[in-house]
């Protein structure tokens, strides 16, 4: 048995006490005595036992062949193979994002969602999250009150953003739609909103029959983003065929690094950039940082934000630091060996969801 | 007058007349990267044409990247046909290299892409190719990993397996070629078509192809893999009717059944047949392999390591083929630093199929020079299987000394062959 074989696999469900945010940390261990993390959004015992019987004996450098074999437990595996490219860098002594052939940025762009449904609400939310240091900012669609919608509902999006800007002029905005509107009513508003030159407008509706979500970017000038619910880089290779998609929004804790990895490759000979989506802990932050440095068509990374100083605290002794700090619009690449980031296990068992 | 100065002089130069004009950060400052790159700088480079005959075609071009660490690195960027072009185009990107943090090899991939302006076609392709492999040949040793290990390898603990050619039409020689192989575990052989075809087949040459590969088959025997190389000798119109006469031998795949200019045609073909079709050695770069794939119309696509852009263009067209169901069996027909950098891509693509070597199933001198060179068998088979190098990096050393014995004979045009009317035909 090799130093880099991986001899035992954890996993924590944590939850945030305040907004519930919850996701799942992967531990693998190496005989050697190393220790890599990863997150995942929500696996249950059954699946982590699959990852476990298949990853363990296995040399944390197979990271590959491990990712194929856990095709039926795709958030397991996604969890897996943060960890086991943290455990690589870690054994290298590098980052991980000089083991994937980077970096291809010295710093990340961020982005963060605002809070609130009612203008004043989001404007307030701007403002605390612009003071942070973010320059990029996912806006909620007013509330949709029926399938199909008139004159009300463009002029509410409309207002919406006339209040954002003229609260923080040097900010840019998606509009994150939350896959709540019909594509025939994703294209009437994508078109209503171009004077806007939003960074782009997110999950507009359902990504269903594609020759329907086409009629959006064939009626708009508006990019459009589409990804955090895709399962298979099929889907993504059918979503660019059809130019039904402008930027492509894996999710970190959904596909991890390497399955990103490839659907930009696909993505990146369609000139289309990738903007990963995440709504997880800062494990996961950290391995989207890492990806983002790895990728040469990489254009923003969501980071979350907590509101709640409780869950600011969890965060914070889940990973110290200041992984998750932005200074004007950017996030700060980590430097150290593996995922860079030292994770304190007494949070793990602190946060654990109790069974 | 200058036309410039015209055009400031008379208010109406509204565009900058060089692209600096406008660019507010030209290149990043030297310290960008600073923080978050590694301490590893290239600081020499140097380029080798490589003939093992005076009068070779396919010069092998080698480039050895040099750091400040002490740790070098082996790139291959022949071109077959054009070694002096390729030669030189490393030259070119000399500026690109020296002082570059090698760890980086996506961001210089990128930069020798794009900032060359015309994208790459396959002289700056094989450029890239070399450099870009001699890169991670230096990240694997300073990670202290086989790049196939880097790229989350081996899938297949047995190695890669692969392919020798077999070129004969003489029966007895094919009955003992298989006896060679179930002896010696071989699993596939791969063979070309008899002659030149033009855009519309005669009776006398589509049936003597025809029975050639019948012939394939029938010494060859039911249970190993068959693969025919049209080598665009054929059109459409030819390839298609070989392959409805050939559907019933089960053969693994048919190879460039036309040449790879026109996606719409290959694409037609391999609507038109149950025989696998397998193209894609004269791509460049995964943007020259995104119409062939999303059209999922081919089978098996065969990227070159030596001029899609190597390594890295390699994995990622592996990724994006796979998206569609499509395999590879990259080409490998030049140098063996290519040959062995093409093994790590291998094994750690979950579409793999086979790997080619142009070489037959007994080493001759070409194969006995490049284990003088490396110290071991490099791109021969045990058991039907590549053994993969386990060595960090490429997993091999190579002297400068050991390449002296073959000076470059300079560049040396590949087969021109022509038709009975004096016409150009393919080979």
């Amino acid at each position: 048995m090799a130093d880099l074989d991986i001899t035992a696999l954890d996993a924590w469900m944590l939850h945030e006490p305040v907004s519930r945010r919850g996701y799942c940390v992967v531990r693998l261990k190496t005989k050697s005595g190393l220790l890599g993390y990863g997150e995942c959004v929500d696996a249950s015992a059954a699946e982590i036992e699959i990852a476990r019987r298949v990853v363990i004996g296995r040399p944390a450098t197979s990271h590959e062949a491990v990712r194929i074999q856990l095709g039926r437990v795709p958030h397991a595996e996604a969890g897996v193979n943060i960890a086991m490219l943290d455990l690589v860098g870690k054994f290298a002594k590098a980052p991980v994002y000089q083991v994937l052939g980077g970096p291809t940025r010295h710093r990340v762009r961020a982005l963060a969602s605002l809070d609130g449904a009612a203008d004043e609400d989001l404007v307030s939310s701007l403002k605390a999250r612009h003071a942070a240091g973010f320059r990029a900012f996912a806006v909620p669609l007013p509330t949709v009150m029926a399938r199909n919608q008139g004159q009300a509902f463009a002029e509410a999006v409309s207002r919406r953003f006339d209040k954002l800007r003229a609260a923080a002029a040097d900010a840019d905005f998606v509009l994150d739609g939350a896959s709540s509107l019909t594509p025939g009513d994703a294209g009437r508003y994508a078109a209503a909103i171009e004077r806007f030159h939003l960074l782009w407008f997110d999950e507009p509706c359902p990504l269903l029959n594609l020759s329907a979500v086409r009629k959006i970017t064939d009626e708009s000038a508006t990019p459009i983003g589409f990804g955090r619910h895709i399962e298979r880089p099929g889907e993504v290779q059918n979503a660019l065929r059809e130019e039904a998609v402008d930027i492509l929004r894996p999710d970190i804790a959904r596909h991890g690094i390497s399955q990103i990895r490839r659907m930009a490759a696909l993505a990146e000979t369609y000139y289309v950039a990738v903007a990963p989506h995440h709504e997880g802990g800062p494990i996961g932050t950290a391995a989207a940082l890492h990806l983002a440095a790895s990728l040469p068509n990489f254009f923003i990374q969501h980071i979350p934000v907590p509101t709640a100083e409780a869950d600011r605290r969890m965060r914070a002794e889940l990973t110290g630091g200041s992984l998750e700090t932005v200074k004007d619009g950017f996030a700060t690449l980590p430097t150290a060996p593996g995922l860079g980031i030292t994770v304190h296990e007494e949070a793990l068992e602190k946060y654990k969801e109790r069974a | 007058m200058r036309r410039r100065e015209f055009l400031a002089a008379s208010g109406i130069g509204l565009w900058p007349a060089s692209p600096t004009a406008f660019a507010a950060q030209n290149s990043p400052p030297a310290d960008a990267f600073r923080a978050v790159g590694s301490r590893v700088r290239i600081t020499g480079m140097k380029v080798f044409g490589v003939s093992l005959t005076p009068d070779s075609d396919r010069p092998y071009v080698f480039v050895k990247l040099e750091t400040d660490q002490g740790v070098v690195g082996w790139g291959e960027a022949t071109l077959e046909g054009k070694a002096g072009a390729a030669l030189a185009c490393l030259e070119d990107f000399r500026d690109f290299v020296i002082g570059a943090d090698p760890m980086q090899v996506e961001h210089h991939w990128q930069s020798m892409y794009v900032h060359t302006f015309y994208r790459a076609g396959p002289v700056i392709g094989s450029a890239i190719s070399g450099i870009d492999q001699a890169m991670w040949d230096i990240r694997g040793q300073v990670l202290g990993l086989p790049v196939h290990q880097l790229l989350g390898g081996p899938i297949d603990p047995r190695g890669v397996r692969g392919y020798y050619h077999a070129d004969s039409e003489d029966r007895d020689e094919l009955l003992r070629l298989r006896q060679t192989a179930l002896r010696e575990g071989i699993s596939c052989f791969k063979s070309g078509l008899p002659e030149y075809y033009e855009w519309i087949g005669t009776r006398a040459k589509i049936e003597r192809a025809v029975r050639h590969i019948q012939g394939l088959r029938e010494g060859l025997g039911p249970d190993i893999d068959i693969a025919v190389d049209f080598h665009a000798k054929t059109s459409p119109s030819v390839a298609t009717i070989i392959c409805k006469e050939v559907e019933p031998l089960n053969l693994l795949f048919i190879e460039e059944p036309c040449p790879p200019e026109n996606v719409k045609a290959m694409a037609r073909i391999a609507r038109r047949t149950t025989v696998p079709i397998a193209t894609g050695e004269r791509l460049i770069a995964p943007y020259g392999c995104r119409e062939l794939i999303e059209m999922g119309a081919v089978d098996i696509l065969q990227t070159d390591i030596n001029h899609v852009g190597g390594i890295t263009a390699l994995w990622k067209v592996a990724a994006m083929a796979d998206a569609s169901g499509i395999s590879m069996a990259p080409h490998a027909c030049e140098g063996p630093i290519g040959g062995l950098a093409t093994l790590h891509v291998d094994a750690a693509m979950p579409n793999f199929l086979v790997q080619e070597i142009c070489s037959g199933v007994r080493p001759e001198m070409k194969e006995k020079v490049w284990e003088e060179w490396f110290g071991f068998p490099a791109m021969r088979m045990v058991g039907g299987h590549f053994p993969l190098p386990e060595k960090p990096g490429l997993g091999f050393e190579l002297t400068e000394a050991s390449l002296k014995k073959f000076p470059f004979g300079g560049t040396r045009p590949m087969a021109r062959v022509f038709h009975e009317d004096g016409s150009v035909a393919e080979w």
